[in-house]
């Protein structure tokens, strides 16, 4: 039979043979995250770790990543309308605090403090002119109540904004403070916040305080309602404990703690595109996806070119420019200028967003309800606490490691097995914060130990040695490769805060430190500081000394 | 008895030695004064008086703002 030379067309080589033109840097989609492994319930549960976190966080601490360098101090000055104020002008102190990151497009993710006392309830009065100190706390298993000094009653009469926001008749009210941590720290009004080694001059002995989180405000009552889980006291010894053994102090004023944001992919759960991966090899995502099982109802943002407009309000406010045809311009760059304001509008489920308890056939589901954005929304998991209320008090056994004997069962007579009861061990509590590696990192430099979150990944307790020297290797080679990298490249100026407050990754991330809503959130009034901690206004030309 | 805006409690200090050997690397760049001002952690005075408008109430005035639709 003669050999069949040249043209192979017709046969069912050319199948195989199709492969070597298969376009250079297309790869098949695998997974959701990194590569090779196939998602399954402990590979979610890994992925969502926050003890991982914890962990990461302590390391990034350690390896000395975080420090001055990339530090960038500012004081927010918040936007007043009317007659320009005399005196101190209300402010918010913190800093950007930057961490190189290797994987990141522009090579930093950068993490938001806004500093302890920023807001102090001594500021807060009631009709008569009674400062709100700390009157009276009632207690239960899990919540300390505490009652505020002052006449409080029904609407006008009620907690002033921003513990409470009236925003008309028949529509929800709004409580920005619920999620804050409240301190003990203020001894009277007008005073000097407390430290730990601060002595009582009546009874030599150290003050002592606590900080909580606050989870409900009841406007008419003027009680404050703080959470014991996660309560942390410093005590007459000077040692901090958690949860805290002692009610806030009656007489004192509460004050806020330290607030964390950060703008990374974790906090925030917005994920990026990275165009410097077009046409890369590696398998990872050139194009922000979500699976449609993930998303769920949330809020997702929209940034437009904006302008500070007077005429809305009492207070200038940033509001989109319009085209020529009446239309908002959207604007999604990553930097702008310093004296540029972005509107971001916020895309959140309606008040009418409601969720049968059952689903049935005939369900109604709303048509117009918003959902999160598939390709911008990335749930990286909750807070996963112990069921059990206050683990560290006395008496009280730990849970220890997850174990996933979840289930009782007995053996029946022909030798099966059957379930006889199922125990959830979990309490996700899914309105808390959840802190990503930078912020544990900042709060381990605040010398702060974070309580270990209990959900410690699968697989690892056997190797806990072995991983932990792998990510004190790996660690260290990142920073090394990612401050390389900057070093190299270098940041540019509209890579650093506050010129890249605008963009879509950090607009949100400063509405959320500020605690304000976004159309306050103005270049106009950041005042950084410098190396020399001389203080210049990026929004007048200022910069920093060389 | 601290002023206001100051820092009064924080772990983040720099000797008197650190502050002096500041470097950048190998370039020219001279640094005075304290190298930053604000750190993570750190607590900060802001006793507002009589008179003055605080942060708390000013951030009142923004979401009351904002609630009535400006």
């Amino acid at each position: 039979m003669a050999k069949k030379n040249g043209n192979s067309f017709g046969s069912f080589n050319s199948f195989s043979k199709s492969k070597s033109i298969e376009p250079k840097g297309i790869t098949p989609i695998r997974t959701e995250f990194s590569r090779g492994s196939i998602p399954d319930s402990i590979y979610t549960s890994n992925r969502e770790s926050a003890w991982s976190r914890w962990r990461r966080g302590f390391e990034i601490y350690s390896n000395s990543s975080i420090g001055e360098v990339y530090s960038y101090p500012f004081d927010y000055v918040i936007p007043v309308g009317g007659a320009p104020l005399t005196g101190n002008q209300p402010r918010i102190p913190g800093l950007f605090q930057g961490f190189p990151t290797k994987n990141k497009e522009l090579g930093m993710h950068w993490a938001g403090v806004r500093l302890g006392g920023s807001l102090r309830l001594d500021n807060i009065e009631d009709r008569f002119g009674t400062k709100a100190s700390i009157a009276s706390v009632t207690e239960d298993e899990d919540f300390w109540y505490v009652q505020l000094s002052g006449s409080w009653g029904p609407f006008p009469f009620t907690l002033p904004a921003p513990l409470f926001v009236f925003t008309g008749p028949n529509r929800p009210p709004l409580y920005p403070m619920n999620g804050e941590i409240f301190e003990t720290r203020i001894v009277e009004p007008g005073g000097t916040p407390i430290t730990s080694e601060t002595i009582d001059p009546t009874t030599q002995k150290r003050y002592g305080y606590i900080q909580a989180v606050v989870v409900e405000t009841k406007e008419e009552t003027g009680v404050i309602k703080l959470q014991k889980q996660g309560s942390v006291e410093s005590t007459t010894d000077a040692v901090f404990i958690t949860p805290a053994r002692t009610s806030p102090q009656i007489g004192r004023f509460m004050m806020t703690g330290t607030r964390y944001c950060c703008s990374c992919q974790d906090f925030t759960r917005r994920d990026y595109a990275y165009i410097s991966q077009l046409g890369s090899t590696s398998n990872q995502k050139i194009f922000p996806r979500t699976k449609a099982s993930v998303i769920k109802p949330g809020r997702f943002e929209r940034m437009y070119r904006g302008e500070v407009v007077t005429g809305f309000g009492p207070i200038p406010s940033v509001r989109p420019k319009l085209d020529e045809q009446g239309r908002k311009i959207p604007d999604d760059r990553a930097m702008s200028k310093g004296t540029e304001d972005r509107a971001m509008e916020v895309i959140a489920p309606s008040a009418e967003y409601e969720i049968p308890p059952q689903v049935t056939p005939t369900s109604d589901t709303q048509q117009g309800a918003t959902r999160d954005r598939p390709g911008m929304f990335r749930d990286f998991g909750g807070v996963y606490k112990r069921s059990t209320p206050l683990p560290s008090l006395e008496g009280a056994t730990s849970e220890g490691m997850p174990t996933f004997n979840d289930y009782k069962t007995k053996e029946n007579e022909d030798g099966s097995y059957e379930i006889t009861s199922l125990t959830d061990f979990w309490t996700p509590l899914l309105d808390e914060i959840r802190y990503c590696k930078h912020i544990y990192a900042m709060k381990f430099a605040e010398k702060v130990f974070p309580p270990e979150p209990s959900d410690f990944p699968i697989g690892t307790a056997e190797g806990l040695v072995e991983w932990e020297q792998q990510l004190v290797e790996k660690t260290n080679k990142d920073n090394e490769k990612a401050n390389y990298q900057i070093a190299v490249n270098g940041l540019a100026k509209m890579d650093v805060p506050p010129y890249n407050c605008g963009a879509p990754m950090m607009m949100p991330m400063a509405q959320k430190l500020f605690n304000i809503p976004s159309d306050f959130v103005q270049m106009s009034n950041f005042r950084m500081y410098d190396k020399n901690g001389k203080e210049y206004i990026p929004y007048e030309g200022g910069r920093p000394g060389t | 008895m601290a002023d206001f805006g100051d820092i009064v409690d924080g772990v983040f200090v720099l000797s008197e030695e650190q502050v002096k050997i500041r470097k950048y690397g190998f370039s020219p760049i001279k640094a005075s004064g304290i190298p930053t001002v604000y750190h993570a952690g750190d607590v900060v005075n802001l006793p507002y008086s009589g008179g003055e408008k605080s942060s708390i109430e000013a951030l009142g005035d923004c979401w009351s703002a904002f609630a009535t639709g400006t």
